[in-house]
């Protein structure tokens, strides 16, 4: 048994968790990274597209790109990596976190006074959006058939159907054009893509990609290989439009539907979880309910810019730097709560005595132009601020005065209005 | 001559079609046409219930009957007969057709003696039938009719089940049923059970009713529980239960590796299992059978049991002793994630007199492995393989049996899967020899308490070849037993250490919600896995929370790499999973 001893154990080398370890090492704890897979960058490896770092950098990079500055600074720093490390167990051993991972060198024992959880998402799968039919060979979720395409050199079919009309479904639909998929759709519930507009003209309409708004699979058809599948038109509710049903021809579905917290393990662990975000419920500094185990990035629920995954992450490192220090907590937290037009919320809670500012994350559920992002206590307004526009498939950041929550210990309410 | 009138009177209520029957033997033979494919399956049902009948060979056809497509499909096993019927293969004193559960059990039965066996499967992998589709039950008997087959084989296959999951170390679990008795269970008798003496009835009357019936049956040891004894034992049982009976036979197990574990033990002594083999016609003397002809040549033989779940009836034909028709019955199941497991204890059912058509006998069971079941449903397909789920038979499962348990989270399905049930019009299962051929042995009929009964139908199947001539000599080299594949989920860290310092692959998790190594997926793969879902049934992996998303490109490069062929040819169940490589461009 390999025994580890730090200050800090992060758990997940994405971008989040790179980030997490390479602040910390700058504050001067000692770190270790815990990583699963083979290498180091998680989600961004497959990720050979630009757009990365835009707001962290001023430029777009790709996936890899954005990813090894972070890992050329864990270098310099000397922070320990392990990959092809996963992470099996949790415990809390007279006041220290006790790590049990498994790896091709042996069973490791990691011991920590804190950790940061950087596990990232997994993608939805057709059960959960209850896609009837069968299951041959050919049903594929995007971000595997992002993977296989770009690390593997291999097809998923010849006929391609993409369910989901997001930045990763767009993607990937531009990707599959290039490589040489002879027929191509993408249909989606909403009535026009859900993703970033720039990635809707360079992937869709400069290829001339064919798409299907308002248009859901209702059952997947085939034997043993993919045959088709059952489209069928939605109204605005999503609901489908009897008699609408369309069998289309294609050897591959591949769903780009979204994506959900790698939050298991954490709840396993007795960490409460948000059942909107699906991932764990945070203080201001993203620490869980569970004293000094923190969690950054796509865990807490997917960003649609690495960047503030990443600042999540910037964050959270002063959060364990102000635990491992000893300094106070609030006797009773402040709430943080998602209004009505407001889909999901992280931070949850303000905790902690005294600190920076309250970095909020928000999506909204409605589709407003010009609209306020309000932020009331009982007393009313105490704080706004003004987009150009709010749509559920872009995630606000609102940067709230601590002063003006914490004169509302009741709680504050955040909204979009 | 009594059989055939009532045969015909049957027949009469159907005026408006010219429906006619012949009878030999005992089975009965209905020719014409109907309009519908329920009319189709109701008049071989009512057929079927008439006493004396030993079976329904059901030859009418219905409006919409896909009558080219049967059609392709004999000519298409004329064709792959005539081109191998001159290839022989071996020669066995017994050919299994069929590789579920009731296969490689008769399989491994006959392993006990000094035989030359072989069991033919048409798919890749054994267990890829009703077998790995299906509740995972290990049912007491206290429900098939006292004068079934079923009744009798069930209760004795499930006293057998311990000593079978001793031998052969698959995962079983006692863990009984409960079955609710609620003011819903005899609603509709309602109006005739006015005010208080319902309740009376429900809580006093029917539980002993059906401690009776277990009796009857064969099943002792029942009990009946009521009031807060039943929250102690089930905390989240329906509140308005009245009350319940405990049935401390049921168990669960994983059937596919059950399936498994028996198929390779019968492998270990000396079975010669032949996936990727379809049987497609017979060589025959007179009324014998001297060989089994497949894709692969011909199988020369002395006996042949045919265990093909819903194809045993279209292998009796073409063997020439069409003696039933199989009219599959489809039973969709939703699955839910482990973190559901500790809401549910026992296997629950809510008892509903009498049973709802489409559901009957469904209701809610723990897995081996901590998840939980909800299901089945139970349909008429015309089609064998149709194992397609209508999303609205997800929501009519979700909906129906929400009433068992007070709290659920139900939003947590991680997966919906369906089975087809080999059903026969007699509803019984049907282990006789062939009435028409000399040496063939149907095993057909084996729809749900198929599982259960497996171990009790392979020694009755044993002991009918014996009657029909098959000298058994014990072998004394037998091994009764069979090694699990280790699995780091089960193990603590030192053993997990221990394995890993002799071989690294025991520390590389391939399957994260699982936790399966590739020491382990290497391992299946030696022990016969040749496809990614017979990874998956032999090690878990893909069969959690992603159903496969992170790991199924490296669970395929590792089968690409053990086997020797390009990533993109490895196999699903049956079809390659990709297609082919990409041009290059946005490189
Ligand atoms: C297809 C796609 C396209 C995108 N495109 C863009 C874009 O163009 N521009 C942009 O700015 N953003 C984009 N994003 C968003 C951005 O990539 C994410 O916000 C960011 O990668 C999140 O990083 P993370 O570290 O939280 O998670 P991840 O990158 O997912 O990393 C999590 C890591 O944790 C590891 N792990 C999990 N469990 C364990 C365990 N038990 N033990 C050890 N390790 C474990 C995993 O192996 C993984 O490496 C995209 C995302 C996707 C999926
Ligand atoms: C939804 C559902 C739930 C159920 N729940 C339970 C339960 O909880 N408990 C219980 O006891 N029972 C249950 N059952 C019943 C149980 O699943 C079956 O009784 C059992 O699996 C039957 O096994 P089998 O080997 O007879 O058939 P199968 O598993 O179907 O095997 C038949 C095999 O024959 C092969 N075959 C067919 N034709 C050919 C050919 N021409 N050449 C070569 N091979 C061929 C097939 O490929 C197949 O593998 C359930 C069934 C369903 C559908």
């Amino acid at each position: 048994m390999i025994e580890v001893g730090k200050d800090v154990v992060v758990v997940g080398g994405g971008p989040s968790g790179l980030a997490a370890a390479v602040r910390l090492a700058e504050l001067g704890y000692s770190a270790a990274v815990v990583e699963s897979g083979d290498e180091l960058g998680g989600i961004l490896i497959q990720c050979i597209h630009d757009g990365f770092g835009t707001k962290l950098f001023g430029k777009a990079l790709s996936g890899p790109e954005f990813a090894s500055s972070f890992i050329e600074r864990l270098g310099e720093l000397g922070v320990e990596a392990w990959t092809r490390t996963h992470v099996v167990r949790v415990r809390l051993e007279g006041g220290s976190w006790v790590l049990t991972a498994v790896s091709p060198r042996g069973v490791l024992r990691f011991k920590s006074r804190a950790v940061v959880y950087a596990t990232g998402c997994r993608e939805r799968t057709p059960f959960e959006i209850r896609v009837g039919g069968t299951r041959p060979a050919g049903v594929y979720t995007a971000g595997l058939v992002q993977r296989l395409v770009n690390l593997y050199g291999v097809l998923p079919g010849r006929r391609v159907l993409i369910v989901g009309g997001g930045d990763v479904g767009m993607i990937v639909a531009r990707h599959l054009h290039l490589e040489g998929v002879e027929e191509l759709l993408v249909v989606f519930p909403e009535p026009w893509f859900a993703g970033l507009p720039r990635n809707v003209q360079q992937c869709i309409l400069d290829f001339g990609i064919p798409f299907r708004p308002r248009t859901i699979v209702k059952e997947i058809v085939g034997k043993e290989r993919v045959e088709g599948a059952v489209l069928v038109r939605v109204d605005e509710k999503w609901q489908p439009i009897k008699g609408t049903e369309e069998f289309y021809p294609c050897d591959a579905v591949v769903f780009s539907v979204g994506l959900v917290p790698n939050a298991s393990q954490l709840e396993e662990l007795g960490a409460e979880i948000d059942p909107r975000t699906r991932g764990p419920v945070v203080n201001e500094y993203f620490e869980t309910s569970l004293r000094g185990v923190f969690a950054v990035g796509n865990l807490l629920t997917p960003f649609d810019y690495v960047d503030d995954a990443v600042e999540t992450a910037f964050i959270a490192a002063e959060g364990v730097s102000k635990h491992l220090s000893g300094e106070a907590r609030r006797d009773k937290p402040i709430p943080l709560r998602p209004g009505p037009n407001v889909r999901l919320l992280v931070p949850h809670r303000v905790e902690w005595a005294s600190g920076r500012d309250v970095t909020l994350f928000l999506r909204p559920s409605v589709e407003r132009e010009n609209p306020r992002i309000s932020v009331r206590s009982s007393g009313g307004e105490l704080y706004h601020t003004r987009r150009r526009y709010a749509r559920p498939s872009l995630m606000e950041r609102v940067e709230l005065p601590r002063g003006l929550v914490e004169s509302s210990p009741e709680g504050v309410v955040v909204d979009v209005e | 001559m009594g059989l055939e009138k009532k045969v015909r009177k049957v027949l009469e209520r159907y005026s408006g079609y010219n429906l006619s029957c012949e009878i030999r033997d005992g089975v009965v033979f209905l020719y014409g046409r109907v309009r519908s494919y329920e009319e189709w399956v109701e008049i071989g049902l009512e057929v079927g219930r008439i006493k004396g009948v030993e079976g329904v060979v059901n030859k009418i056809v219905w409006d919409g009957y896909p009558a080219e497509k049967v059609r392709e499909r004999e000519e298409r096993r004329r064709r792959i007969f005539e081109e191998n019927k001159g290839r022989v293969v071996g020669s066995y004193d017994v050919v299994v057709i069929g590789g579920g559960v009731t296969g490689t059990a008769i399989a491994r039965e006959l392993s006990r003696y000094q035989l030359r066996i072989a069991l033919l499967e048409k798919a890749p992998d054994v267990a890829t039938g009703a077998t790995k589709a299906n509740n995972g039950m290990i049912h007491a008997g206290v429900e098939p009719p006292r004068s079934t087959l079923k009744r009798k084989l069930n209760v004795k296959g499930c006293r057998m089940y311990e000593r079978w999951a001793r031998e052969l170390n698959f995962k079983y679990k006692r863990v009984g049923s409960l079955w609710l008795i609620t003011p819903r269970t005899l609603e509709k008798y309602r109006r005739f059970l006015p005010g208080p003496l319902y309740t009376l009835v429900l809580k006093y009357v029917l539980p002993y009713i059906v401690v009776l019936k277990g009796i009857i049956n064969g099943v002792r040891g029942l009990r009946v529980v009521r009031g807060r004894k039943i929250f102690e034992m089930e905390p989240y049982a329906a509140r308005d239960a009245l009350a319940a009976v405990y049935v401390p036979w049921t168990a669960i197990v994983d059937p596919y590796e059950v399936a498994v574990a028996l198929a390779e033990n019968a492998a270990a002594n000396g079975v010669e299992i032949f996936t990727s083999t379809e049987v497609v016609g017979f060589l025959k003397e007179g009324d014998t059978i001297k060989g089994v002809v497949t894709n692969r040549g011909v199988f020369l033989c002395r006996y042949v049991v045919n265990a093909a779940g819903v194809y045993a009836d279209e292998i009796a034909e073409m063997a020439g002793s069409p003696e039933y028709t199989i009219h599959p019955r489809k039973g969709v199941l939703v699955l839910f994630h482990r973190s559901t497991g500790s809401y549910v204890r026992h296997c629950l059912a809510e008892i509903i007199l009498p049973p709802p058509p489409r559901t009957k006998g469904g209701g809610i069971n723990p897995t081996p492995h901590g998840n939980v079941m909800w299901g089945p449903t139970a349909v008429e397909v015309p089609d064998k393989e149709d194992v397609s789920v209508d999303p609205e038979e997800v929501q009519l499962v979700l909906a129906k049996y929400s009433t068992i348990l007070s709290e659920f989270p139900r939003d947590r399905v991680i997966r919906y899967f369906a089975g087809v049930r080999a059903a026969t019009f007699t509803e019984d299962f049907v282990i006789r020899p062939a009435k028409w051929v000399r040496n063939l042995l149907h095993v057909a009929g084996i729809q749900s308490p198929g599982l259960a009964s497996a171990p009790a139908i392979a020694e009755y199947a044993v002991q009918k070849l014996r009657e029909m001539g098959l000298e058994l000599r014990e072998k004394p080299s037998f091994n009764p037993f069979r090694e699990p594949i280790p699995s780091l989920r089960d193990m603590e860290p030192e053993q997990a250490e221990e394995l890993i310092r002799r071989d690294s692959r025991w520390g590389h998790v391939v399957c994260e919600c699982e936790l399966v190594t590739e020491a382990e997926i290497v391992e299946a793969i030696r022990r016969g896995a040749r496809t990614v879902d017979a990874v998956k049934r032999r090690t878990r992996a893909g069969m959690g929370e992603c159903q496969g998303g992170r790991c199924l490109i490296k669970v395929a490069m590792i089968l690409s790499r053990e086997l020797g062929v390009p990533l993109p040819a490895v196999l699903k169940e049956e079809a390659p999973l990709f297609d082919g490589y990409v041009r290059g461009e946005a490189w």
